[in-house]
């Protein structure tokens, strides 16, 4: 187990140098510099446009221009954001927490109502309940992130004004409220923005359940638990659920991209102050340097994800776990 | 010999009343080819402390028997009504669901042939034992963990407190087919149903097992239902054997004399096909032809085209059970025209010029 | 009947084998719910073919840049009009005709890389397989829409084509381990070597036994990879590094009323309408085509 896990973690560094290679190629293959609007910009002053210069080094040979980009960023220096005139580490850093929250939330939430919705499915297989829950995962993988958002917004802040607009906190007041106060206040901020996308990715989950719960049904051993006197119910939580649960642990992993993916939008529409927001901002500007830094960041959380249900899944399964 | 008007079923092993009794068991399977008639009029009892055999090759609706009596047949299947399966005062075919979850496990329990599938892997094997246990004796956790520990060792199984904590892929397939007993032992019922409980094991396993399951019932007083395609276990372990063909029975008898005097062709062609050690045999003997689609039972007898004895009458009409013996039956014409079995012929499946072995 | 004729005895004339195209559709016709996508389907790109003759304005006309502005939904204008006076309905229409053909090219593409790359890293084997590979999962680790921001951020302005070009770029990661995989598995597959044996050459085995292999992973990954392309371009149009305006591409379109969402209502409701639509009815026959394939 030990071995696998170090054989895990040594891949996933691997991976994320190659990202950082194509990194650095998608910023020098670019026509003419993306740094152009930074460099060309007078109200940039010399010293930043000089630590621009050195650090991406135009001037240099290739080959010494991509040891120091690795060099900088296996010690944490993504760069300059000229138009958050702070470094790109800085700005993605601090707005990095809220994106995460926004998708443990959803992570968590997709799956417990996508379980839910699977086993309602099953449970009732062929009747008319199956078909139409299986109509509702279809429209929700179906629909774009950022039209969902939208009309979760319209309905829910604009025509039912039960949520407030945007933001994570409300930016007059928050600071003169008590602790509690404080609490609701995130809280009621974080409901529209997390429930949208747990809805969203909750379609995929249930579909994902349901197939691997029929996958299960015809086994041998649930025919044993028949045997034993069980309920169907308690056949399909108790021995079906458990086997079937496995293979959603890979999709753990596999839904880190769309979850990254939908909180970017998610977070622009509901002005949620994650990375998402800044980098999606950052294409208005041109702040390019924020943009790799986000590619970087986002590729590495995608890399944990996928590490992480690998490992869960070694944990879990008791013929892999070490025997 | 005399020709009996009437099906004669009722071979009363013992003073008392019989443990399990089936009378007229038939489940059919709708299906989009058509309705097949796996099981079609079934009829037997088994006693208390019996072991009872049904021979018979796939497909010959012997599982599906099994199946029946602990009412797991789903759809498309169904156990047609007018079927009757009495066990301990009750009827199991018109039984409650509830009722009928209590039986299973409990009262009535089944072994498998492939121990390899038919343990959850992602549980260990004692809390699948115990499992049984906190169902129907409403045992806590603790309890039910020793009780199967306890049934375990009875299986013989080495080391059974360790063995219990390990997963089923750690274990042999003996172990697992002992785990498997285990569990259909646990609650003590009053018949354990064997489908071909050793067919997926090693020749020496084998053995072990059988005997196992011998020494299991000696102790416990268990009736037995052992289903196999194998004479050899039918030998073995059984006292009376039931030979079913194309969803019905056709021979019924005391081991011995089944063996001494089978009367049903089919059961001749299952005994001779049956290698003998010490006797040179170029090639194994088969009985030429298949059996026919459950969908589409033949009129008359459906060992007809097969059998080497066959006539105009068989073709014609289905044989009754006929009593042939003691306590010994066959659905077969020959027990009202025995001379017939003077000429034999090549079945009409070689003569068509197909079909041959 | 004495004796029924077992089946191998008999002789039964070959019947013609059918295509694997003909088996995905024959299958899929089978399901109602299959039967309905396609037909819905095909509405839709009809309604994009034949756009220049159903749609009641042209998508970039400003007849009326006063009087027309930001109406809503009327008899006139079904789906209302835009902030720059332009008819919604037609530009939706059109939206469809551009969304399709994106989809298509951008995923053209990316079949095309993904089955180059996958089939080169299969039959190569060994540590160019690896590196290729390891490669593959670096791609696979990026956000298809964090690539794109990274790529299209870079460039100041591009056309549609190169659009289409980088979309189709960052969609061949899933096929290509398809690919490989079917090509590592034939390598080693028996009957190859039997081929080999009797004298067959290279391309013969790839032609005969390789391509009807890919077909199906081919065809379910087009039919879904048009899903996701409609909905990422959508996705960066409605970000503004998409469809260059005055294009009517849906993503567009709820743009332009992205400022007003809550009264310019009918600016994000249409278009999302038909992209769900559209991209349901496309998932729908994805997965019934994965499914008919499955039963090989």
């Amino acid at each position: 187990m030990v071995g696998y896990i170090g054989r895990r973690l040594a891949q996933a560094a691997v991976i994320v140098a190659f990202v950082a290679a194509i990194t650095f190629a998608l910023i020098h293959l670019a026509p003419g510099d993306p740094f152009s609007a930074v460099m060309d910009n007078q109200n940039v002053s010399e010293t930043v446009r000089q630590t621009l210069r050195a650090q991406y080094g135009f001037d240099r040979p290739l080959p010494e221009q991509f040891v120091r980009y690795i060099g900088q960023l296996a010690k944490g220096d993504l760069g300059w954001s000229f138009s958050h005139d702070r470094t790109v580490l800085e700005v993605l850093g601090s707005a990095l927490p809220n994106t995460i929250l926004l998708m443990g939330v959803a992570l968590v939430g997709s799956f417990v109502l996508g379980i839910f919705i699977a086993l309602i499915q099953v449970a009732k297989r062929g009747t008319a309940t199956d078909h139409a829950l299986s109509g509702v995962t279809l429209l929700l993988l179906s629909m774009p992130d950022f039209w969902l958002a939208i009309l979760a917004l319209l309905a829910f802040t604009y025509w039912l004004p039960i949520f407030p607009v945007g933001g994570a906190v409300d930016p007059v007041m928050h600071e003169y409220m008590g602790l509690g106060a404080r609490v609701f206040d995130r809280l009621r901020h974080l409901v529209l923005p997390a429930a949208t996308l747990t809805v969203l990715a909750a379609g995929v989950v249930a579909r994902y359940q349901r197939g691997a719960l029929l996958d299960v049904l015809p086994a041998d051993y649930i025919r044993t638990a028949r045997l034993k006197g069980l309920t169907e119910r308690e056949i399909l939580r108790r021995h079906a659920l458990r086997n079937a649960l496995l293979p959603i642990i890979s999709l753990i992993g596999l839904s880190f991209p769309a979850l990254l993916t939908g909180a970017f939008f998610i977070e622009k529409i509901f002005a949620w102050p994650g990375m998402g927001l800044a980098v999606l901002n950052a294409i208005g500007t041109r702040d390019y340097p924020l943009v790799v830094g986000g590619v970087i960041i986002g590729s590495i959380m995608v890399t944990l994800g996928s590490l992480i249900a690998d490992l869960l899944y070694a944990w879990a399964d008791p013929r892999v776990r070490g025997h | 010999m005399k020709r009996s008007a009437t099906l004669t079923i009722d071979v009363d092993h013992s003073m008392t009343q019989p443990l399990l009794s089936i009378r007229d068991l038939r489940t059919y399977f709708y299906t989009e080819a058509g309705v097949a008639r796996s099981v079609d009029g079934v009829s037997f009892d088994i006693g208390a402390g019996e072991t009872v055999g049904i021979v018979g090759e796939s497909g010959c609706g012997k599982s599906v028997t099994a199946l029946s009596i602990l009412r797991l047949i789903q759809p498309p299947g169904r156990i047609e009504s007018g079927s009757r399966i009495e066990f301990e005062g009750k009827d199991l075919v018109t039984l409650g669901d509830t009722e009928m979850r209590h039986v299973r496990g409990n009262r009535i329990s089944m072994i498998f042939q492939e121990p390899m599938s038919a343990l959850n892997p992602v549980f260990t094997v004692g809390d699948q034992v115990a499992e049984v246990a906190r169902i129907h004796a409403g045992l806590s956790r603790r309890k039910a963990w020793d009780r199967a520990v306890e049934t375990l060792a009875l299986t013989g199984m080495p080391a059974p407190e360790e063995r219990a904590k390990q997963y089923p892929h750690q274990l042999s397939g003996g172990m697992r087919q002992r785990v498997l007993i285990a569990m259909a032992l646990i609650m003590k019922p009053a018949l354990v149903i064997a489908d071909e409980p050793t067919t997926a094991l090693d020749v020496t396993i084998q053995a072990q097992i059988l005997d196992l399951l011998m020494h299991l019932q000696k102790e416990f007083g268990t009736s037995i239902l052992m289903i196999t395609h194998d004479l050899g276990v039918i030998a073995e372990t059984t006292s009376r054997v039931i030979v079913m063909y194309a969803g019905e029975i056709v021979e019924e008898a005391a081991v011995d004399e089944l063996f001494a005097k089978p009367h049903h062709p089919y059961t001749e062609g299952l005994m001779h096909s049956m290698p003998h050690i010490g006797h040179d045999q170029e090639r194994l003997n088969v009985i030429p032809g298949t059996v026919p689609a459950p969908t589409n039972w033949p009129q008359g007898c459906r060992f007809f085209d097969r059998c080497p004895y066959s006539w105009d009458l068989p073709e014609r009409e289905h044989p009754p059970l006929y009593d042939v013996g003691a306590n010994h039956t066959s659905r077969c014409h020959l027990a009202i025209e025995p001379a017939r079995r003077n000429n034999p012929h090549p079945p009409l499946v070689v003569v068509e010029g197909v079909g041959a072995a | 009947m004495p004796g029924q004729i077992p089946e191998s005895a008999a002789t039964s004339a070959p019947r013609p084998r059918e295509s694997a195209f003909a088996i995905g559709l024959r299958r899929i016709l089978r399901k109602p719910s299959s039967r309905i996508a396609l037909v819905v389907l095909v509405v839709i790109v009809l309604v994009g073919l034949l756009a220049p003759m159903i749609a009641p304005y042209d998508p970039a006309a400003q007849p009326d840049i006063v009087g027309l502005k930001s109406l809503p939904p009327s008899l006139a204008h079904p789906f209302g009009t835009d902030p720059y006076s332009r008819d919604v309905l037609s530009r939706v229409i059109y939206g469809a005709r551009l969304s399709l053909t994106i989809g298509l090219l951008a995923t053209l593409v990316s079949l095309t890389l993904g089955v180059a790359y996958g089939a080169i890293a299969g039959y190569a084997g060994g540590l160019v397989d690896s590196v290729m590979m390891r490669v593959l999962d670096a791609f696979l680790a990026i956000p298809r829409l964090l690539l794109l921001l990274g790529i299209l951020v870079a460039w100041p302005q591009f056309s549609i084509g190169a659009l289409i070009l980088f979309l189709g770029l960052t969609g061949w990661f899933g096929l290509s381990r398809l690919v490989r995989g079917q090509v590592l598995a034939l390598k080693h597959a028996e009957f190859v070597a039997a081929a080999h044996a009797l004298g067959a050459s290279r391309r013969r085995i790839l032609a005969r036994h390789l391509l009807p292999n890919l077909i199906s992973p081919i065809v379910v990954a087009a039919t879904l990879g048009i899903a996701h392309v409609i909905v990422l371009e959508a996705g960066l149009s409605y970000l503004g590094i998409g469809a260059p305006p005055p294009l009517a591409s849906w993503g567009n379109i709820i743009l332009d009323g992205a400022d007003q969402v809550a009264t310019l209502w009918w600016l994000s409701l249409f278009p999302g309408l038909f992209m769900v639509l559209t991209v349901m009815t496309l998932n729908v026959l994805g997965e019934a085509l994965r499914d008919a394939y499955d039963r090989r």
